[in-house]
């Protein structure tokens, strides 16, 4: 499960603002990612016309197939579908791993006692519990709620454990040299120090829990946007199924940019 | 008595009012020992005896690792000593705003504005949130700083950042100021600044202030008192009678000055040399 350190979190700070190669104006990035998208669909283009038996879809015949699929409602049934899931699932994850995170971290007993088997929890592969899942829970919401909370939570959890435990013992030696007692210590030293962690956590987690989302409406009963994929799938109607992929995409694009607009606006002190 | 509030100065006025020579910071045959993760032992002071009177300037200096670190945690209470007895102004240090603490690492909050960083230290004091604003605007502004106090301490110089240490640890009125090493961050230009701030500074408030640093020209500069360390103790005590106000130019050129330097240096370099544990041991360095 990838952690960031201390040194790996200054480095990206590092990069982020000093490195004047690194600062290219908004404008000159959206300009230059529009310009690698008109790539990209033009190798898909070329890729359309050269794989033989019309497995990829050309972009204007996905184009159409998306044009259809809002037509026909079907599109914005299965994203609705998968959001809810998703954002139940995730939002749970969050709920419970964070409280759980700073709990943890704030009580070194505890923690020594428990993160051993958040550990090893986070290193088996989820898909094995989800036969377990489907006997307990059924095929309904609730199953593929918790196949996306059990992806999001561990990265979550484990993020804001570590971010806990790792406060800055020079810091916490200047509260104590000023008098303050351990609840201040903890809430205005420890806790917001931890913040960088939790967001990269949330991050991690955000794109686990849409992966377990697929993965869940693949297993269970077959809904949303993973359900569409395993009918066009299995159908072979290719620009459909293509519409599908783009849409999981652009889902998974606004929810971390979404979280990195929050990093960037918890972390103006970094400037 | 503590030194004088921010307003109500006057050079050379309150240098010699009550409490004057009654020490104020007491360390009686103190003893402190460590543990090493590896579970050895260590002696940091082994028997160590000094006192820092009301309004006085002591600067304590000694070879890396000599124990200089451990006593300024113990005089703000951070740590308690093994054995022996410490007072700050007659009773048990505790850490709070009796004793003023500035590191060499600044240690700012770097997610609080500078404001903000002042105020953290006034926060167990009884005061109004009002007048905690307040208290923390005069300091800034008595280092010269109210005008950053919005800021960030990442967009801070590493001057103004120990500025803004300094004027946190002097927020509180202490009792003492704990200096440990505060300028051996700072570029060679940024210091001689920051001393000069500093003489400044003593000269309006006449705060206590027991200040570590490797430097025998900056405590020269600064102190009424050199404490001369050894591994674990005090080894010897020097007099710097040179009148203040001081300034850089004038008292680093005083034939006193000089002569003072060059007997410190001497002492110094003979404990280093004759010191197994230094790098330096038995090195003929001329002299
Ligand atoms: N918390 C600690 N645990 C173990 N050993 C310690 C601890 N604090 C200090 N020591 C040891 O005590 C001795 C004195 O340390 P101290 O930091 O007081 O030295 P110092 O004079 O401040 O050194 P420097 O000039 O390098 O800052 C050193 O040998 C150090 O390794
Ligand atoms: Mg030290």
């Amino acid at each position: 499960m990838p952690r960031v350190t201390p040194r790996q979190r200054k480095n990206t700070a590092m990069a982020d603002n000093r490195l004047p190669s690194a600062a290219p104006g908004a404008l000159t990035v959206a300009a230059a990612r529009t310009g690698f998208l008109a790539l990209l669909v033009l190798l898909w283009w070329v890729a359309s016309v050269n794989v033989a038996r019309n497995i990829i879809p050309s972009p204007l015949a996905t184009l159409e197939a998306a044009g259809r699929l809002l037509h026909a409602g079907d599109l914005q049934q299965a994203v609705l579908d998968s959001i809810s899931v998703y954002l139940s699932g995730y939002g749970v994850a969050i709920l419970v791993a964070i409280p759980l995170g700073v709990v943890m971290g704030a009580f070194n007993l505890l923690g020594k006692t428990l993160e051993i088997y958040v550990y090893a929890l986070s290193a088996t592969p989820r898909v094995a519990f989800i036969p377990l899942i489907i006997v307990l829970l059924g095929l309904g919401a609730e199953a593929k709620v918790f196949i996306v909370f059990l992806g999001a939570v561990m990265p979550i959890l484990i993020n804001t454990y570590a971010g806990v435990r790792q406060a800055d013992p020079e810091l916490v030696e200047m509260a104590r040299s000023v008098g303050a007692g351990r609840l201040r210590i903890f809430t205005r030293i420890v806790l917001p120090g931890a913040v960088p962690y939790v967001i990269v956590g949330l991050r991690l987690g955000a794109t686990i829990g849409l992966i377990n989302t697929v993965v869940a409406e693949l297993y269970t009963a077959v809904r949303g946007l993973g359900g569409l994929l395993a009918v066009y799938g299995n159908t072979f109607r290719m620009a459909e199924y293509f519409v599908v992929v783009l849409s999981l995409a652009t889902i998974g694009v606004i929810v971390t940019e979404g979280l990195r607009y929050a990093e960037q606006r918890l972390g103006r002190w970094r400037t | 008595m503590k030194f004088d509030r921010v307003g109500e100065t006057g050079p050379g006025t309150r240098m010699k009012n009550a409490g004057h020579n009654r020490p104020r910071l007491v360390l009686d045959s103190v003893e402190k020992r460590f543990a090493r993760p590896d579970g050895e032992i260590v002696t940091a002071l082994s028997d160590v005896s000094m006192s820092v009177e009301a309004h006085t300037f002591v600067a304590l200096i000694g070879p890396s690792g000599c124990g200089k670190t451990t006593v300024l945690r113990i005089a703000n209470g951070l740590i308690q000593p093994d054995n022996g007895a410490v007072t700050i102004a007659g009773s048990a240090p505790k850490p709070g705003p009796e004793t003023g603490f500035v590191f060499q690492e600044f240690r700012l909050i770097p997610w609080a504005t500078v404001q903000a960083n002042v105020e953290f230290a006034l926060e167990v004091l009884p005061l109004s949130r009002a007048e905690r604003a307040e208290r923390a605007r005069s300091y800034l502004d008595l280092v010269g700083l109210s005008r950053s106090a919005q800021s960030y301490p990442g967009q801070l110089s590493g001057g103004m950042k120990q500025r803004v240490a300094l004027a946190r640890a002097l927020a509180s009125e202490p009792e003492i100021l704990l200096m440990d090493e505060p300028f051996a961050n700072l570029d060679a230009q940024t210091r001689e600044l920051m001393q000069s701030e500093l003489l400044h500074i003593w000269m309006r408030h006449k705060p206590t202030v027991l200040f570590v640093t490797h430097s025998v020209d900056e405590a020269l500069l600064l102190a009424d008192r050199i404490v001369l360390m050894g591994t674990g103790r005090v080894l010897e005590t020097f007099d710097v009678d040179i009148e203040r106000p001081r300034n850089l130019e004038a008292t680093r050129s005083d034939a006193r000055f000089i002569a003072m330097r060059d007997d410190l240096w001497a002492r110094i370099r003979d404990l280093v040399l004759s010191d197994p544990q230094s790098e330096f041991y038995g090195r003929n360095l001329g002299g």
